[in-house]
């Protein structure tokens, strides 16, 4: 039952990381290296609202403000210049999560910070108890999920931005301002990345280097996932399970790459990843 | 004159750095202190490396973090074999053939991975994202064997001290890079650039880009683990850092600091930025990482090919000039390879299909062609004219029916082995390679028939005596080192024409070659083609809209219509049919 649980809130753990990801993935085409950034971002912003005396939960909207903030600043200086060049891109945003670990670094030290729990003990589910805050995790993720897709069907920007992946040429044609649409959807990707660095704090310890463990993770979730954020719960359903049964059977340091490793050969068999399912 | 010439400045510039380095190798023990000697024999094993991405990634175009696992894997196995076994001169031997041996197989197992047919870039990348993560693990979970976390230390290595390592690692780096540039400024080497410019077209010259490619990463992996080998040496310590994705990052970015697709500068930046790090780690380490970092977005943005593109804007243009009429080749004469036998098919199609989900786009199509016949393809937009000629050239479309070149059934090949077969194909576009000069492009086509030379830079370009005469008729002849950029379209069109009858085919597919050309530039052409298979024997199938350029040149015309051939007859029967006129004027829906 626990290892049931256990892949199941993995699976929504790595959902919600990717998330931010794969909505930028999604539809700029572009890979956000410093998407690692922008999850300690987030979970420097869940310290400092502790420091300031604040409710832990006001966390979440700040650093959704905060990270959609900053993203809107990297998509105009940096990203825009870059969108026909991918790889470079890669590189680029690479360089800015070094820049933002340091700054990170000169602010705050290189210490691990420590924040309130914002949800803490156990619950008995079915018998066994199990860490609230863990289940929490896949509502989480599920409201997360929802609301992204009502954003994508339901609204005016949503549809916007299918239109940016289906034909960009087209779409511009049409009078959709492609330039704002990326602008938007840059913003919305990074500050869902900064939500998800609060989310993490109680899981993961806080230091300036945090986001690069899992950015690889959640890159490789999003190759094979393409653009949808359905395939994308596929995956990390699929990938968090093994992972999880890959460390409890076998050894906890090769279950860190089951994910990576089973990704690559998914894309090596099936270039196209579950987007074609 | 042509005597001196002969040594481009630039060698002389690259012999006299060389010299320089030797000099601050031989003496350099003697000038700096204890940890200037340690840092700098670092960063000259880093150097090494960096000329390894730059081969990869400035050249052929596959960004890659990889090089670090390589790197790693060879510095652990030489570790292993000292620390666990010892340091006799025979496990000396052992630990370093074992640094080449791990790496390059396991070299060729990412390159395996990374490049299969119809693989991206960015699964390339990808691929090498994990595999320095997936090492590093291993490195974790490997207990005493590895030293897990804290590494393996306190073995002993070749018996030489600070200055000798010093010294070995600067004549490893100075071979490094004297090999690196050789090679690339060989004939092989421009096959490098030729694969980044146009992997497809590549392939459609009857080069294996992806096998190349493997054997490129297999090749560069060894030498990131002889790179490894002096490492795990000269420091006399590994840790799971040397193997890691992040130390893989950090050398692409001294490569694009430095310049990437130049070898030189690629070294200074590794050394430089090293270097500079160690130095200034200890005073202001973050302040410093924060400067490489934005300095490297800033480059990346503003000046993709890094400083040494700064340098080339500020030196003087007069000795590139030099170069490029220098460089510029003379035309030899090629003897003709096989003929076509005359009278047997060289292309049968038989009950041809071919759907895109539920759209069918053609349908039991039936063809033959023969030596010395050139059969136009006409019909209108969406015709199925441009899927039909993918699936004469690529067996790897899935279709149903069957299409055999020479007698020999295609399904399931590859672009190259089918042009092996004798099939060149000229795309709609015209596809070239951008960055390479008119003859180098010349000389891709031929690389398939006779290796190039990985050392030395031809000075003529033999061409069978069909593609001379296209350069000689459009003026190209006298373009032969012009940058194709340069090119006007119609000279694109040209020079990918003669690449493709380089090749010697026994059968052309020509998709729309006169679109957007000028009146004249259509009659060369118009006359190039008729002489190729009326005089030469050449097969040819050309795909045209324009009915006066078919009726004039053409054998015989077929007409595709809604993805059936509706019409397969001599040029009069054709122009004259009921069929063709009903079709193009639209009547045949009334």
């Amino acid at each position: 039952m626990t290892l049931l649980l256990d892949m199941v809130t993995t699976a929504a753990i790595l959902f919600i990381v990717a998330g931010g990801l794969l909505a930028i993935f999604g539809v700029l085409k572009i890979i956000n290296f410093a998407h690692g950034a922008w999850l300690t971002i987030g979970a420097y912003c869940a310290v400092a609202t502790a420091g300031l005396g604040l409710n832990p939960w006001a966390a979440l909207p700040i650093a959704f403000a905060v990270g959609a903030i900053l993203g809107g600043v990297t998509e105009l200086v940096i990203v825009r210049p870059l969108y026909r060049r991918p790889l470079d891109a890669i590189l680029a945003t690479w360089g800015l999560g070094i820049v933002i670990g340091q700054l990170i670094t000169l602010w705050f030290g290189r210490d691990v910070q420590f924040t309130p729990n914002l949800l803490s003990g156990t619950v008995d589910v079915l018998g066994v108890s199990y860490s609230l805050y863990r289940l929490f995790a896949v509502a989480a993720a599920l409201v997360i999920g929802l609301a992204f897709t009502f954003l994508l069907e339901g609204t005016r920007l949503g549809l916007s931005a299918q239109a940016v992946i289906m034909n960009e040429m087209l779409a511009r044609a049409l009078g959709i301002d492609t330039a704002r649409v990326r602008l938007a959807t840059f913003m919305v990707g990074t500050g869902l990345a900064a939500l998800a660095g609060v989310l993490l704090t109680p899981l993961t310890s806080v230091d300036p280097n945090m986001g690069v463990a899992w950015l690889i993770g959640s890159f490789m979730l999003v190759m094979v996932a393409g653009s949808s954020f359905s395939t994308l719960a596929i995956a990390c359903l699929v990938f968090g399970s093994a992972q999880v049964l890959v460390s409890t059977f076998v050894s906890p340091i090769l279950g860190g790459i089951t994910v990576a490793v089973l990704c690559a050969l998914v894309l090596r068999i099936s270039p196209k990843g579950f987007a074609r399912a | 004159m042509p005597e001196s010439r002969s040594i481009p400045p630039r060698a002389w510039l690259f012999a006299a750095l060389i010299l320089a380095t030797a000099l601050v190798l031989f003496i350099g023990p003697a000038l700096f202190d204890r940890f200037t000697l340690n840092v700098l024999t670092r960063s000259m094993i880093y150097a090494m490396l960096a000329v390894t991405v730059d081969i990869l990634w400035g050249y052929t175009g596959v960004l890659t973090f990889g090089q670090a696992a390589f790197f790693g894997t060879g510095a652990y196995a030489s570790a292993m074999v000292l620390s666990h076994l010892g340091a006799t001169p025979a496990l000396l031997a052992l630990a370093l053939l074992l640094a080449i041996i791990v790496p390059v197989l396991l070299g060729a197992l990412v390159g395996w991975l990374s490049f299969g047919h119809g693989s991206t870039p960015l699964y390339a990348t990808v691929i090498s994202l994990v595999v320095p993560i997936v090492v590093t693990q291993l490195v974790f979970s490997g207990g005493v064997w590895t030293g897990s976390s804290s590494g393996l230390v306190g073995y002993s290595g070749l018996p030489l001290g600070l200055s000798g390592y010093f010294r070995l690692t600067g004549i490893c780096l100075i071979l490094t890079t004297a090999i690196a540039l050789v090679f690339t400024r060989s004939d092989a080497g421009k096959l490098l650039v030729a694969i980044r410019d146009n992997e497809a077209r590549c392939a459609y010259l009857g080069l294996d880009p992806q096998r190349l490619k493997i054997v490129l990463t297999t090749i560069l992996a060894g030498v990131a683990g002889i790179a490894g080998f002096l490492y795990a040496n000269a420091s006399g310590v590994v840790a799971p850092e040397n193997t890691g994705f992040v130390f893989g990052t950090e050398i692409v970015i001294w490569t694009a600091l430095g310049g990437r697709g130049t070898i030189i500068g690629p070294v200074m930046g590794a050394i430089g930025i090293d270097y500079l790090s160690a130095q200034l780690s200890g005073d202001l380490p973050f302040l410093w990482n924060l400067v490489v970092g934005a300095l490297f977005v800033v480059m990346i943005i503003l000046l993709p090919n890094g400083l040494a593109q700064l340098a080339r804007m500020v030196l003087p243009r007069r000795d590139r000039e030099q170069v490029s009429q220098a460089g510029s080749p003379a035309l030899a004469a090629e003897p003709p390879g096989n003929g076509a036998e005359s009278g047997n098919r060289v292309l049968s199609v038989s009950g041809l299909g071919k759907s895109f989900g539920s759209l069918q786009v053609l349908q039991g199509i039936d063809l033959e062609v023969r030596p010395g016949e050139l059969v136009s393809l006409v019909g209108p937009n969406g015709a199925g004219k441009t899927t039909l000629m993918r699936c004469l050239s690529d067996g790897t479309e899935a279709t149903t029916g069957s299409v055999s070149i020479a007698g020999q059934d295609i399904r399931g090949m590859t672009p190259d082995e089918i042009v092996a077969l004798g099939v060149g194909r000229k795309f709609q576009v015209a596809s070239v390679f951008d960055s390479l000069a008119v003859a180098d492009c010349l000389r891709m086509a031929r690389a398939s028939r006779k290796a190039p030379s990985l050392l030395h830079r031809s000075l003529t370009l033999g061409l069978p005596e069909a593609a001379a005469d296209i350069l000689r008729s459009t003026g190209l002849d006298q373009m032969l080192g012009r940058p194709v950029s340069l090119l006007s379209h119609g000279q694109k069109q040209s020079l990918e024409l003669a690449m493709v009858v380089a090749l010697e085919p026994k059968l052309i597919l020509l998709d729309e070659p006169t679109a957007g050309l000028t009146k004249v530039e259509r009659t060369t052409i118009g006359a190039t083609l008729q002489k190729l298979t009326g005089e030469l024997g050449f097969a040819a199938i050309l795909v045209e809209h324009d009915l006066d350029f078919v009726r004039d040149i053409s054998t015989r015309i077929v007409v595709l219509h809604q993805g059936r051939l509706v019409l397969d007859g001599s040029v009069g029967d054709v122009v004259n049919s009921e069929v063709v006129r009903t079709i193009y004027s639209g009547g045949a829906h009334a």
